[in-house]
């Protein structure tokens, strides 16, 4: 926030009568199909020290921003309290409403009533109206508490690590690099490229999956902006927003530290390994992946499929292997579940792939065993419309009745109960079978618990919201670029990469990054000198006790101290607070919650 | 009947977008839960619990950070805060499973979830 705006307008606030003005979202449904907003609403306009309050469907929207600016300006509001979302998705949204009309952003109240009411309490709209009356009364009493506050800004470190070196990685590093930061890759692989590197044919493009990491290898190492390490082990990852360290292990054994401002996650994704004896991989020979047969097929010349020595003149393509997994159906992963997810890009790759095979060896018969087509991207589905007017044979089974494959010396037998025969049990022969696998998130596991990254169900990373901030770990300074968040080709992991890097400039664009202005503050006519806090307090040098104006007070260095509040506990004269976070702001939610 | 309201003290760095986390799977828990935010619940002193009782306050969790409290030596005095609570309560006549002193991440959503049916069970018995 900027300090110029804000000292102006605390002054003014503190001039000023507080008029809470009350903002209760509708968030298109997601609150008011449970909460009776215009009950909340009408409740807290009764509620003392507010002058106004209104129900909005989008309060978030420019049109419900303009609502409370229009209060600020015609009603001469200088305290907001927005009932909406979770303030990590639009705290800042509202603080930026307040600032903009000129008044102090931190005289804003965010209370929370979709995460943490209306999608828990969906069967109780009785007790979630009256629960977000009692929050949003708990709000006003705060933000009637709250100073006018400024922002503490930080040096922040100009340079943001790329944690993962493939085409997300690299592409993340060089949108920051064009964007004047320094960028560092840090690759455990032995060179750049990741899973890029074992693809063929690319689709749409038809380039291949080589020569674009060839390009995008040329353009990283041209860039004098970006640094390079591969073969680098990751074995420690602290810090927080502006000021991250990663400590890795170079391959000479020799331990390297990257300071950097933001760090982007383009971990990428593993290919799901069936088990032993899924569809036969593992114990007959003529069962591969997806990604081997991709290998293989990169390696044939044209004309006759060739694999262990035999010609191949049928093949079937067996897809859903490791995604949309069903309980009790499938075996489960280590972690007990199964991955339910669909993997979203192994039908386009399938047919894709099935395409190729019919072009570079137009004698093979193909057979495609399918739970649903979902060749979901731009033109995808001419790849599907193409593979069936060429003659590959489509069978379509239930998630429950999976087709099931047997094998002697003659090859394999596929059986489905196909649907588009109406639950026909249809079976038929291939030499060689092919396992249409899924995706799963590479293990990060140690970077993940360092720090504290929230992954979703399906185990991948997960961002705060899909639609608002697609590319943001909750983790302040943190982003995500590719198939780290999900399941993605590679034209997406390079579109969300330069999101993920743009956002990072972002943050970065100045060099001290403004944090929360919440240290600890002495009201100096409160105390008397005591002495307890500094014993409470950890950070050496952050709370002491000194001489001031003849009298002894304690003394908060803004700079060391963490704003943890361990002070505030033994204070007898409640002279000593966190700011915007006080006891007696606490004690006045308390009691609003607890009245009847 | 009055409501037995359960207050809830979350950390913004833990338990609160752990608190979010169980939204965003749509667990469901029951209405009488208030959740409040602080940067760190050693801010409390020992009568702020006290006072929340006398005001009707039928259950009180503490989600603290636990071991992964970014802020030094808070966890410890914090636990050290709690049990001195815990004899003021005894010591007024307060059941002291009405307050929980627990650890909940950012994810920890099935724990999210045992905590508040645990309380609900301490406070119907009042």
């Amino acid at each position: 926030m900027d300090e110029k705006i804000t000292e102006q307008a605390a002054k003014e606030n503190y001039r000023q009568e507080p008029k809470v003005g009350v903002y209760v979202c509708h968030c298109g449904g997601n609150i008011s199909d449970v909460i009776d907003v215009k009950k909340v609403a009408e409740a807290l306009s009764k509620y003392p020290g507010v002058v106004v309050a209104r129900e909005y469907a989008f309060m978030c929207s420019s049109n419900g921003q303009d609502l409370i600016t229009e209060d600020i300006k015609k009603l001469g509001v200088n305290r907001t309290v927005v009932a909406a979302c979770s303030p990590s998705l639009h705290e800042l949204t509202f603080r930026g409403v307040l600032q903009r009309a000129g008044v102090n952003p931190y005289l804003h109240e965010h209370v929370n009533i979709r995460e943490q009411a209306s999608w828990v309490h969906k069967l109780d709209k009785a007790g979630a109206t009256a629960k977000a009356i009692k929050l949003a009364q708990a709000g006003v009493e705060k933000v009637l508490r709250k100073d006018a506050l400024n922002a503490i800004r930080v040096a922040a470190e100009q340079r943001v690590a790329v944690i993962g070196g493939g085409a997300a990685g690299m592409r993340a590093a060089l949108s920051a690099a064009g964007k004047g930061l320094e960028a560092v890759i840090i690759e455990k692989g032995p060179r750049l490229g990741g899973k890029l590197l074992e693809l063929g044919k690319l689709y749409p493009s038809g380039e291949d999956g080589a020569e674009v990491v060839k390009k995008l290898e040329n353009l990283v190492l041209a860039e004098k902006k970006i640094s390079v390490h591969v073969g680098a082990e990751i074995d420690f990852v602290s810090g927080f927003v502006g000021n991250f360290k990663i400590n890795f292990k170079k391959p000479d054994g020799r331990s390297e530290q990257v300071k950097a401002g933001a760090i982007v996650m383009a971990t990428g994704y593993e290919h799901y390994k069936p088990h032993k004896g899924e569809f036969g991989y593992g114990e007959d020979a003529n069962v591969l992946t997806l990604p081997e047969f991709v290998s293989l097929m990169k390696k044939l010349p044209g004309g006759r499929l060739e694999y262990g020595g035999r010609e191949i003149k049928s093949l079937a393509l067996i897809h859903c292997v490791g995604s949309r997994q069903v309980e009790g159906v499938h075996k489960p992963q280590a972690d007990g579940k199964v991955n339910d997810y669909c993997s979203r890009v192994c039908c386009t790759a399938a047919v894709h792939t099935a395409n190729q095979i019919k072009e570079k060896f137009p004698g093979v018969r193909l057979y495609d065993v399918y739970r649903d087509i979902r060749t979901y991207g731009m033109k995808h589905e001419e790849y599907y419309e193409k593979a069936s007017k060429d003659g590959v044979l489509f069978f379509r089974h239930t998630e429950t009745d999976q087709p099931a494959v047997t094998s002697d010396r003659t090859g394999h037998t596929i059986k489905v109960k196909d649907v588009l025969t109406w639950g026909e049990e249809l079976e038929f022969k291939a030499d060689l079978i092919v396992l249409v696998t899924g995706m799963m998130p590479s293990d990060i596991s140690l970077i993940k618990s360092q720090l504290k990254l929230p992954s979703s169900a399906d185990r991948f990373l997960q961002e705060v919201h899909l639609k608002l901030r697609p590319v943001e770990l909750a983790n302040a300074g943190l982003f995500i670029a590719g198939a780290a968040q999900y399941p993605m080709d590679s034209t997406e992991a390079m579109a969300s990469a330069g999101t993920a890097a743009a956002k990072a400039g972002i943050l970065l664009a100045e060099p001290d990054i403004p944090l929360e202005p919440f240290v600890a503050v002495v009201d100096e006519a409160k105390c008397t000198g005591c002495g307890l806090c500094p014993a409470e307090c950890s950070y050496d040098g952050a709370l002491m006790m000194a001489e001031k104006n003849g009298k002894k007070v304690a003394v908060v260095n803004p700079a060391l101290c963490k704003g943890c509040g361990a002070c505030a506990a033994v204070c007898p004269t409640r002279a000593i607070n966190v700011a915007g976070w006080t006891l007696d702001q606490f004690d006045a939610m308390v009691e609003a919650i607890a009245k009847e | 009947m009055a409501q037995k309201k359960i207050l809830i003290i979350t950390t913004n760095h833990s338990s609160y977008p752990g608190a979010d986390a169980v939204g965003q799977a749509r667990m469901a828990y029951s209405a009488n839960t208030y959740i409040i935010r602080v940067p760190d619940p050693v801010m409390f002193p020992e009568d702020f619990y006290l006072r929340a009782y006398e005001k009707g306050i039928a259950g009180i969790i503490i989600m603290s950070s636990g071991s992964d409290c970014p802020y030094e030596g808070a966890y410890e005095r914090l636990s050290k805060r709690v049990a001195r609570v815990y004899e003021k309560m005894k010591a007024k006549g307060i059941a002291v499973n009405r307050l929980k002193l627990t650890t909940i991440c950012t994810v920890c959503r099935a724990a999210f979830l045992k905590e508040i049916s645990e309380m609900e069970k301490a406070v119907a018995a009042i």
